[in-house]
């Protein structure tokens, strides 16, 4: 029993001098001379005695033809049998049992030639670029391309045929990728797919997720919405609310938003104003720290900090001075004031109307010349005696001091219906019925604003009583009107009306400055009536007038005209040029400026006009305060260009007219038909010269194809196919297919052509191997660590020759490429298939009655691998992390699964100190656990056969024909492990099974979905202590883990190199490969393992930078 | 030839670039029917007769041990319990014992036993990819370019990736080959193969992008290797035989006497994707076949119902194991799931023999083949599981058990050379067999 068993395990060992792992590095290569003279004398003479009789010429049994091999010169021509039989020799399977066996010193000599003769084969085919057949992307690497150049998710190879492997078992081999006309039909529908994605713009095309073109305006929408956001504040202000004068139709959800978030940047400029030195750096300073547009914190500053003087700023201005950023809030709602009085709001969907608005926010202004004074005074109650009014004419001086501010009231008088007017001079006479002369009334209430440190004029003067003497008279003495009063602002006439006379009148006059006088004067005229009126709020001597906004509703469809009020407006003299006096000039420049700065929005964040039933305008603009005061000029450009594409692409200056005609025709003989028919000339003109727009774009369109083919084709356009390229589309439009439709096949075209679909490679012009071209390099490059073609960093600098120009560059490209995010592509398609857990998230081979809690984690575990390697790649980890690392990615799910706690949510974390948990590395993955194991229950076999053949690349005989059965379910009373032990000891088995069995036992710690266990399905406790086929005795995980960390280190480590090697090359690894591998090992062991070390050896190899030469 | 006057120019054009350059030459064939050269090969059916259809269904890790097995003749035929699903056909069966495949038992286990099942090749190991070409696409090459389609290569499980004890898995999961170097893709999605046999997607234009993209790739082929050109005329003929299936479109119907009793499908076209039900996706699968066989769509289709090392489960069956567990466990959850899958041949024969075509039926006017790669779970293939219902047209006589084992010809290959004359293509040699079954 034990003497076979020591034969193989010393023969396997011996296996893995060739590839596997070297142990003459260091012994002098043999010559060919030295090594043909041995043929001659040793090798051919024990051929002739042990192999020939088989493998003769005429027998040639399993295809091997030894006698052929005369002299050296014939074996050199054909080394490949001499592999194969080394592996037959090392494994023991030949000479087959029942023929004659050489001795010991036989085979040693024997298979001692064959191996020299291989080393000194390698070393003098050393970088031959090998065999690389030509690649069509496999599936992944054309979905990763795709979405690469078009830069959206897009899944074209869902429904294409999966493919096999070829090389060192990776889907990336040339002759593994098939094509057939059935596949070409499927290249060609993904080609429409995908140009069905594209979305035409005024200067070319970029491709979206969606194939509508309305989700397409709606993408260019939600970039306009977001570029709005960042500076406006887009919290929706439903209707009613503070800045609710938006007067709209029915219950139309649309609230007031893309507003100034004025107190944001009302407190970083407090916050500038309390620092001692302000530069202009340091206003660029707050506005990143509390992400505001420094622009308008700039312009903020400045004219909070300087600025001619401003009857509306003055005051502002000081209260800014003094303030903390948490008083920000009052300033904020003091600008909101004067915002609501400054502006008003209107339908968007009524602009471009005869008559109508132009903006969705417009300026309003309430200066004036008159105001109406109005106050009706209601009758008492029946059966109550009434109370006498007392109404307070309020006059101010604006704020601007008292020069020239004569006010006229003009004949006061109480008016009711079919009755003679009552003027208040003849009622103060006494003139009327009235007996109770009119007492000075006690002023009722203090100023409202006398907490406010203001100047305010009118309240520091006494309220002057009315009384008959004060008519007919100037302050400056001059006669006027009898029943008129003058007087000099400030002022507070106060008139007591008797309930007796006055109920059920209307108290009635008109104010205006005198004309003699006042023409530049300026003043704020308001009747406040005791216990009925608010007082108005006093700021810099004026207040805020109150504005109302009516519309007038013509028809359910189409609301019409607007009609603004103003109580308490500023009364400005009609001065020398009719209404346009000095002082209302002053003041309009002084509420321009003012309304510069504090726009209550700074866009129509709303975009599609719903405020109407029915509206002519698709999309309305309006973000000039936006575009003025917050961007940069990339910004502004930007977001210009963003409206060009939406105009563009969702083709509103054509469909505006359509909408227009339809509506032409339903007011067709009402009066709205006017208004409405008065936008046809300018929409139409519009639509003509957006037609011509189109037909412009039309040759931007094909040549950004053809730029963009360039890229598709990775290095392989020329001109002559650029030309035909064009040429065919202009065949589409010859035969009148419309430019959209020839543009989308000429570009589905250059999805299915080869220079896409296929890697192409010139073949070197010498039968000698030629290095390969800095583009064919650089795709070597990316689809080796990317899966997918150059980005633009690596493109350029093939193109100008410094990656094909030494090391340098090459090797600072893949530094860079393996820090990229991108090389998660490498961890799942190299490493997954590696490890043969690709593709493992689909994976429905448990059975959910036993476990049915996998289906939902396996997306989770196969994450958590990806992760591993991506982390590995992308970090420059040591491959000895590989078995030992301490540190896994979890999120809450699978940390459950795991048994830890504390992993909280759908997120990745990086979990340090895993081995505490009995995890760590790729023999602890739930992946390669459950991947490795039945559907019921957990296979030793294949856990252990799977460490074997796939982390060490040890290759086991054939396991013999009719290899006795399992049972399904393990009987009562064994383990799975006692199961296996019962199988493997026929001796039959007992010959691999005691080489790959052991291994699997030590992971029988982990259940059939990888789950941690203490005991086994059948209740029974679990025996981890194995027995390695060397005799070493290890328990469990970690024993297995130390195992293969300190015995076969360099099997494991070279095993991976080959691996990895494979997969860049897309080929087997072959003889002459050996010394690049042995080259790898060097350089790891003196560089702590990193994996780049490997990369960067691979990518810089004669096998990775050549081709062969023609034959 | 037959061609718009638009395309004619092009047409010409890219005859005399492709001359130039030689690949007509070196075209390997796939799918598909010869381009230039040989007439088309007729079958030894008179005009006025049905055409014989040749089918394959594959399912890979065997059987049950000691459950295929067959004696008798006619009526009187006893079948063992996998095949008992076939019992009421037994009179239109012919059961092959003893054959086998010796190329099969050259290499390991698995993949090494089922990529060269039709075609007796030996395969290639060592991550490199040969095989040789099957028989069902030596008869659509010679035969196929009467119809629309000149074959259907459907499966109802992925494909395999990988490399098992040195040989690909593309092995395992492919039993068609177009050429020595082409697995054909497989067909997964039940709606796109009904659509390459009912919908005519292809247009005009599409014919216009296809002439620029094979001239561009000539352009290509003079400067790459010529082992690369290889690979490439795999993408050059595709595109031809896809033009040129768009230039046959509309040909069809100019048969002389017999007609197909069915013009278009009577089933509607399948929902997208794959069924979550294994046993809804593999009924389509052979509703698919049956319907391309009545339309005359195609008259050649394989079937892989599963892949050799299949993880596929069945626990609908009340086998909880995957397909490959379960042949090892050898058990009555894996009979149940072998009885299955012949319950899939059962009823695409049942089906073409309820077709009446004049005095036969289809399934008389065809051959449906059912073959594994191994006998049972334990990977022997020193005997393959073979049988073959259908009549091929009066040419096949059924209710028979022919035993070839112990007998020095007892190659599968042989089988096919026999196959292949039922379709008027003699071949002197086919994968490792010059000599043909007398019986068959």
């Amino acid at each position: 029993m034990t003497a076979p068993r020591q034969i193989i395990v010393s023969l396997c060992t011996a296996l893995h001098l060739l590839l596997v792992y070297s142990v003459v590095a260091g012994a002098q290569p043999q010559t060919f001379d030295s090594l043909g003279a041995r043929y001659d004398q040793e090798t051919r003479p024990l051929l002739s005695r042990f192999c020939l009789e088989c493998h003769s010429t005429d027998a040639k049994e399993g295809d091997l033809d030894l006698e052929r091999f005369a002299t050296l010169a014939d074996v050199r021509q054909d080394t490949k049998p001499w592999q194969k039989a080394f592996e037959m020799l090392t494994l023991g399977e030949m000479p087959p049992e029942e023929s004659d066996q050489p001795s010991a010193d036989e085979r040693d000599q024997l298979l001692g030639w064959v191996r020299q003769y291989l080393d000194a084969e390698a070393l003098a085919q050393a970088g031959d670029p090998g065999p690389v057949v030509l690649r069509r992307l496999n599936n992944a690497e054309y979905t990763y391309t795709v979405r690469d150049l078009t830069g959206v998710e897009l899944d074209p190879a869902r429904e294409f045929p999966t493919e096999g492997a070829g090389g060192e078992g990776f889907t990336n081999v040339g002759n593994a990728l098939a094509m057939s006309p059935s596949l070409l039909v499927k290249y060609l529908d993904a080609g429409k797919k995908i140009a069905a994605h594209a979305v035409l713009l005024p200067d070319g095309f970029r491709f979206s997720t969606s194939t509508m073109p309305g989700d397409w305006a709606d993408e260019i929408l939600g970039d306009i919405r977001a570029l709005y956001a960042t500076y406006s504040d887009t919290v929706a202000l439903g209707l009613g609310s503070e800045l609710g004068n938006v007067n709209v139709h029915g219950d139309t959800p649309l609230g007031l938003a893309g507003r100034l978030p004025l107190e944001k940047y009302l407190a970083a400029a407090a916050t500038i104003a309390q620092q001692d030195e302000i530069q202009i750096g340091t206003v660029e300073t707050i506005a990143l720290k509390h992400e505001l547009s420094a622009s308008y914190l700039h312009s903020l500053w400045e004219t909070l900090t300087a600025g001619e003087p401003s009857f509306l700023l003055d005051g502002f201005r000081e209260r800014w001075r003094d303030a903390t950023p948490d008083e920000a809030a009052a300033l904020a709602a003091e600008v909101a004031g004067w915002q609501k009085t400054l502006f008003t709001f209107g339908p968007t969907g009524l602009i471009g109307r005869k008559g109508g608005r132009s903006r969705w926010m417009e300026a309003v202004s309430p200066l004036v010349t008159q105001v109406e004074l109005r106050y009706a005074v209601l009758p008492a109650a029946e059966g109550q005696e009434g109370a006498d009014t007392i109404l307070d004419i309020v006059i101010t001086d604006a704020g601007d001091g008292n020069e020239h501010d004569f006010v006229l009231l003009h004949q006061p008088r109480l008016v009711a219906a079919d009755m003679p007017d009552i003027l208040l001079s003849d009622l103060l006479q006494g003139g009327a019925d009235t007996n109770a002369p009119a007492d000075p009334a006690e002023p009722t209430e203090e100023p409202p604003t006398a907490t406010e440190p203001v100047e305010a004029a009118w309240h520091c003067v006494p309220p002057v009583v009315l009384d008959a003497s004060m008519f007919g008279k100037h302050p400056d003495g001059h006669e006027i009107d009898a029943h008129s009063l003058c007087v000099h602002a400030p002022a507070v006439i106060q008139i007591r009306l008797p309930a007796a006379s006055t109920a059920g009148r209307e108290f009635v006059s008109t104010a205006s400055l005198d004309p003699d006088t006042g023409a530049e004067g300026s003043v704020q005229v308001l009747p406040v009536v005791h216990g009925v009126h608010p007082p108005p709020v006093i700021r810099s001597g004026l207040f805020t007038p109150e504005m109302s906004v009516i519309y007038s509703v013509v028809s359910s469809i189409f609301s019409d005209h607007q009609t603004v009020r103003f109580r308490g407006a500023i009364l400005t003299g009609k001065g020398l040029a009719g209404e346009n006096s000095a002082a209302r000039r002053r003041i309009n420049e002084a509420m321009d400026e003012y309304r510069q700065l504090f726009p209550p929005a700074l866009c129509y964040t709303q975009i599609v006009p719903v405020d109407e039933v029915v509206t002519v305008l698709f999309h309305f603009r309006e973000d000039d305060h936006l575009s003025r005061l917050m961007l940069e000029d990339a910004q502004r450009s930007r977001l210009d260009r963003l409206w060009t594409e939406l105009q563009y692409v969702s083709e509103s200056p054509l469909k505006q007219l359509d909408t227009l005609e339809l509506q032409l025709e339903v007011v067709l003989g009402n009066p709205q038909y006017d208004s409405i028919v008065a936008m046809r000339e300018p929409l139409y003109a519009r639509g003509d010269e957006f037609r011509q727009e189109l037909t412009d774009s039309e040759p931007h369109h094909l040549e950004a194809l053809v730029e963009f083919a360039t890229r598709v084709y990775r290095g392989r356009m020329t001109e002559l196919m650029a030309e035909q390229l064009r040429g065919l589309y202009h065949q589409f439009r010859d035969h009148e297919l419309p430019h959209d439709e020839a543009f989308r096949l000429t570009l589905a075209r250059v999805f299915v052509a080869s220079p896409f679909l296929y890697r192409l490679e010139d073949v070197p012009a010498e039968t000698e191997p030629g290095p390969v071209s800095g583009a064919e390099l650089a795709n070597r490059l990316s689809y080796f660590l990317w899966s997918s073609l150059p980005d633009a960093e690596l493109s350029a600098a093939a193109e100008e020759g410094r990656v094909t120009a030494g090391d340098t560059e090459l090797l600072a490209q893949t530094q860079r490429m393996l820090h990229d995010p991108r090389v998660r592509r490498l961890a799942t398609e190299f490493a997954c298939q590696y490890l043969h857990i690709y593709d493992f998230d689909p994976l429905a081979e448990k059975s959910e009655t036993h476990f049915p809690e996998f289906a939902d984690l396996r997306g989770d575990m196969y994450e958590e691998s990806i992760l591993f390697f991506t982390d590995l790649f992308q970090n420059d980890g040591s491959l000895l992390g590989l078995l030992n690392a301490d540190h896994t990615f979890v999120n809450d799910r699978l940390a459950d699964f795991y048994g830890i706690q504390g992993i909280e949510g759908d997120v990745w974390h990086r979990l340090d100190g895993i081995q505490q948990h009995g995890r760590g590395g790729i023999l602890a993955l739930a992946t390669t656990l459950a991947q490795q194991s039945g559907a019921t229950r957990t296979s030793p076999i294949l856990r252990g056969n799977w460490v074997s053949e796939v982390l060490l690349g040890e290759r086991l005989p054939r396991p013999p024909k009719d290899v006795p059965q399992l049972a399904d379910t393990v009987p009562e009373g064994l383990t799975e492990r006692q199961l296996i032990e019962l199988h493997s000891g026929q001796p039959a088995c007992a010959k691999c099974h005691e080489r790959i069995d052991p291994i699997g036992f030590a992971l029988e710690e982990f259940d059939a979905i990888g789950r941690r266990r203490e005991t086994s399905a059948s209740g029974l406790p679990i025996d981890s202590h194995t027995r390695m086929p060397d005799g070493t005795e290890i328990e469990g995980l970690s024993g297995l883990r130390d195992y293969l960390l300190q015995t076969r280190r360099d099997q494991f480590l070279r095993q991976f190199c080959r691996k990895l090697l494979g997969y860049a090359l897309a080929r087997e690894v072959q003889l002459s490969d050996k010394p690049l591998l042995d080259d790898i090992m060097e350089k790891l062991r003196a560089n702590d393992y990193r994996v780049s070390v490997a990369v960067e050896q691979i990518v810089t190899s004669d096998q990775f930078r050549k081709a062969r030469g023609k034959e | 030839m037959k061609t718009s006057p638009i395309m004619s120019s092009h047409h010409f054009s890219r005859r005399t670039f492709l001359r130039g350059v030689g690949v007509t030459m070196a075209l390997p064939w796939l799918e598909s029917r010869t381009v230039w050269g040989d007439a088309p090969v007729q079958t030894v059916q008179p005009n006025n007769q049905a055409p014989v259809r040749f089918g394959a269904l594959f399912s890979g890790n065997g059987f049950r041990s000691g459950e295929w097995w067959a004696k008798g003749a006619g009526q009187e035929m006893e079948l063992g319990k996998v095949l008992a699903p076939v019992t009421d056909l037994r009179e239109k069966l012919t059961v092959f014992n003893g054959l086998f495949n010796a190329e099969a038992l050259k290499g390991n286990i698995h993949s090494s036993q089922t990529g060269n099942l039709l075609s007796g090749a030996p395969l290639a190991s060592g991550g490199e990819i040969r095989s040789g070409t099957s028989v069902d696409q030596v008869i659509a090459q010679r035969y196929g370019r009467s119809t629309k389609v000149p074959s259907l290569v459907l499966g109802c499980e992925r494909s395999n990736a990988g490399i098992h004890k040195n040989y690909s898995m593309l092995y395992s999961s492919h039993i068609s080959w177009s050429s020595p170097t082409t697995p054909t893709p497989l067909e997964l999605y039940p709606a796109l193969a009904f659509d390459r046999l009912f919908k005519d997607g292809a247009t005009r234009s599409d014919q216009s992008v296809l002439d620029a993209v094979l001239a561009e790739a000539t352009q290509f082929r003079r400067n790459i290797s010529s082992m690369d050109q290889h690979k490439l005329d795999e993408y050059l003929n595709s595109v031809r035989e896809v033009e040129q299936r768009i230039e046959r479109a509309g040909d069809n119907g100019e048969l002389q006497g017999w007609r197909p009793t069915l013009d278009g499908p009577n089933m509607p076209r399948p929902a997208d994707g794959i069924p979550q039900d294994l046993s809804e996706h593999m009924r389509l699968m052979c509703d698919i076949v049956v319907l391309a066989f009545q339309t005359d769509t195609t008259r050649v289709c394989t079937l892989k119902l599963n892949n050799d090392h299949s993880y596929l489960r069945f626990p609908e069956l009340d086998a909880n194991e995957g397909h490959h567990q379960l042949s090892h466990n050898n058990d009555d959850a894996y009979l149940r799931v072998n009885q299955f899958f012949l319950e899939q041949y059962a009823y695409i024969a049942r089906k073409l023999d309820e077709i009446q075509e004049g005095e036969r039926t289809a399934l008389d006017n065809s051959m449906i083949m059912y073959c594994s790669s191994m006998m049972s779970g334990g990977h022997d293939a020193g005997q393959l599981p073979v049988v073959v219902v259908g009549g091929a047209g009066g040419q096949l006589p059924g209710g028979r058990v022919l035993d070839y084992a112990g007998q020095p010809n007892r190659k599968m290959a042989s089988l096919f050379l026999s196959i292949l004359d039922k379709y008027g293509i003699r071949l002197d040699e086919f994968g490792d067999s010059a000599e043909r079954l007398d019986e068959v």
